[in-house]
């Protein structure tokens, strides 16, 4: 109802306007309050207190309607409660509409987690490459599963421990304790720049947890998870100080840690960034990384010839937005529900899922993006619309062959990988056989 | 239909982490100030128009990520700009001392006639300062570039220092801008004169499509 209701302020406002029919004396007013009446009976609704403005007689000290004129008013405002009611009863079977899906989907996620629960998990290693087991991971798994189907999906190649993490975690301690108590005094001597290294790592460890989704206000400091999101990547660069602190970390742990306790979510998080393409990145093995972007416009040019050829005319190469979306696996610029879905799937999938997920988002603002600019068009896929749906994207990726001359994306790649650098050079995709 | 800009370039924020380069940008262009604003990784992007001695002046700016381990990848990005900000936090001394080193490699990367500035942001953070204001007056000199205090928080010389620098790129490309002058129809884009050849033509093609 609160449509109509401001849709009446206009005819409120003209009535005083009216003064064309000075001449004209309203009549008694007892026959006004029968009009009123009878109006009021021709409604077939409650009347809102507001209504009455409309209805009643005008103020005494202004001239009153001429009869036409009061038909007129009747009938317009007639007609906005007919609309009004049209358009209530629209949105009231669309929100019935929606609760029905809603339910629908609560349904289907409740059953999916008894599958996942009696079924899947007890069986994990028969059946994690089922057909049926595929196809239902691939509809996004239940938050209540989640962790634990990414951590069983993930491994633990490396055979950390929970006391493994313990003792990098007091490691970790140790050394910001020792560094909180002389960095003063270590600043501006040339003490060793493996220690200034370490103690910039560290520092921006601080910085970066309160910078990792600031909007969710729960990692930043005094945040209930900031002191997890600090212990976890503390450790591992006590763990992997070859490696250490690289920005875009912060954010797969923190994706982690909203999904597990936080020895798991430590040893996800180190196993994670050991598979190749993460550690390719993470270490920013240039070399690594352009063959990585290399074989993504192989199936770029595959998939969406029209935009590919755009961005080559644009000069927009795949750097500018690939590094953001594989550096925080998507955690950064998808809303943190689709980045879910894509993990999902890229534990199943491995690598290939992250290109797959790119092509995927540009198929899925191909048109936009075919109308703009190079900034326009870097300035979006940097910040994507907050809106996608996940069920759009995912129709998109779906729709996208990981294929390219009958090779998949494991073959691309190390054809690239053996004799790259002839393509390298002229930073192309491989010529098609 | 009027053209949307004349000139088109990009500028380059480079800077360590966390000294404010991502809320200077979005301070210029978005008139916005976040305290804790989401990290950059890679780079960022963002673009305005001004208006200099008549001529509309389409800025581009390349938002880098700050941390030495992603320098391997945007050192590639130096060439393809026309003028680089380098960014210092007046609160720490270590953001100041790696300015030299930003620019060694900005004297190693970017093309020859690359214009710069230097800024010493977080001004209004006077009870916490570190960088004496005659410190970086004094590198500005020793290094040739103009020298700005800002402060993104209180927007202080934010515009002042963005167009400054706009006009030093405007200065150091007088020749084309004098060409541009002579006609009326054609834009310069010299964003695109500075790519690798064989894309320029397409580049300044596509830069005439309008997109609002």
């Amino acid at each position: 109802m609160s449509l109509a209701l401001t849709a009446l302020p206009p005819i409120a406002i003209r009535l005083p306007s009216t003064g064309e029919y000075p001449v004209k004396v309203g009549p008694a007013p007892g026959s006004q309050v029968q009009l009123s009446a009878a109006r009021r009976k021709n409604l077939e609704f409650e009347p809102l207190s507001t209504t009455a403005l409309i209805l009643e007689d005008r103020p005494s000290n202004l001239p009153a309607k001429s009869v036409e004129e009061a038909m007129r008013h009747k009938q317009e405002y007639d007609e906005m409660v007919a609309g009004a009611k049209r358009r209530e009863l629209k949105e009231a079977q669309k929100k019935k509409r929606r609760m029905k899906e809603r339910f629908k989907q609560e349904d289907s996620i409740a059953n999916a987690m008894v599958i996942w629960n009696n079924d899947v998990l007890p069986n994990w290693d028969c059946m994690r490459n089922t057909r049926r087991v595929r196809e239902l991971w691939w509809q996004g798994l239940p938050p209540s599963v989640r962790g634990r189907v990414w951590s069983l999906a993930i491994g633990n190649e490396l055979n950390i421990t929970p006391e493994l993490f313990e003792i990098f975690l007091s490691r970790a301690k140790e050394r910001w304790k020792s560094f909180s108590e002389t960095s003063s005094e270590n600043e501006t001597e040339d003490s060793g720049s493996l220690q200034a290294d370490r103690e910039s790592s560290l520092d921006l460890i601080k910085l970066d947890i309160s910078r990792t989704f600031p909007s969710l206000f729960i990692f930043q400091k005094g945040g209930p998870y900031h002191d997890l999101l600090h212990s976890v990547l503390g450790a591992y660069t006590c763990y992997r100080p070859d490696v250490g602190y690289v920005q875009g970390m912060s954010f797969i742990a923190a994706v982690l840690i909203l999904n597990l306790e936080e020895a798991d979510a430590f040893i996800a998080f180190a196993n994670l960034l050991n598979k190749p393409c993460q550690m390719a990145f993470f270490r920013v093995d240039h070399d690594l990384m352009l063959k990585y972007f290399a074989a993504f416009e192989v199936f770029f040019e595959e998939n969406l010839p029209r935009l590919f050829n755009h961005f080559q005319i644009n000069n927009l190469t795949p750097d500018l937005y690939l590094i953001d979306w594989i550096f925080t696996l998507y955690s950064k610029s998808l809303p943190l529900d689709v980045a879910c879905r894509v993990w999902d799937v890229f534990c199943r999938d491995g690598e290939e899922c992250l290109f797959r997920t790119g092509l995927g988002i540009l198929r899925l603002y191909q048109e936009v993006l075919l109308q703009m600019d190079f900034i326009h068009m870097a300035q979006f896929l940097t910040r994507l619309p907050d809106d996608m749906a996940a069920d759009n994207l995912f129709s998109c990726i779906t729709a996208t062959q990981m294929l390219s001359s009958n090779r998949k994306w494991g073959q691309v790649f190390s054809a690239l990988m053996k004799d790259g650098s002839k393509e390298m050079a002229n930073h192309s995709p491989a010529p098609r056989s | 239909m009027a053209k949307q800009y004349d000139v088109l370039f990009r500028l380059l924020l480079l800077g360590d982490s966390g000294v404010g380069k991502t809320c200077l940008l979005c301070r210029f262009t978005d008139n916005e100030f976040h305290p804790s604003h989401i990290s950059t990784i890679g780079v960022d992007f963002k673009m305005k128009t001004l208006e200099i001695d008549g001529i509309k002046v389409r800025i581009q700016i390349w938002d880098t990520a700050g941390q030495e381990r992603y320098q391997t990848i945007t050192k590639q990005y130096y060439r393809r700009a026309q003028g680089i900000f380098l960014v210092y936090d007046i609160t720490s001394e270590r953001s100041f001392q790696h300015i030299m080193k930003w620019a060694s490699d900005v004297d190693e990367y970017a093309p020859d006639n690359i214009q710069r500035i230097l800024i010493g942001n977080k001004s209004d953070e006077e009870e916490k300062r570190q960088v004496a204001t005659g410190q970086g007056n004094k590198l500005a000199k020793d290094y040739g570039m103009d020298f700005f205090e800002t402060s993104a928080s209180t927007n202080y010389n934010i515009t002042e220092s963005f167009t400054r620098l706009a006009e030093q790129v405007l200065a150091a490309n007088k020749k084309d801008l004098d060409l541009l002058r002579a006609s009326v129809t054609d834009e310069l884009n010299l964003a695109a004169l500075e790519e690798e050849e064989g894309i320029t033509d397409g580049a300044a093609a596509s830069q005439k499509g309008c997109w609002c």
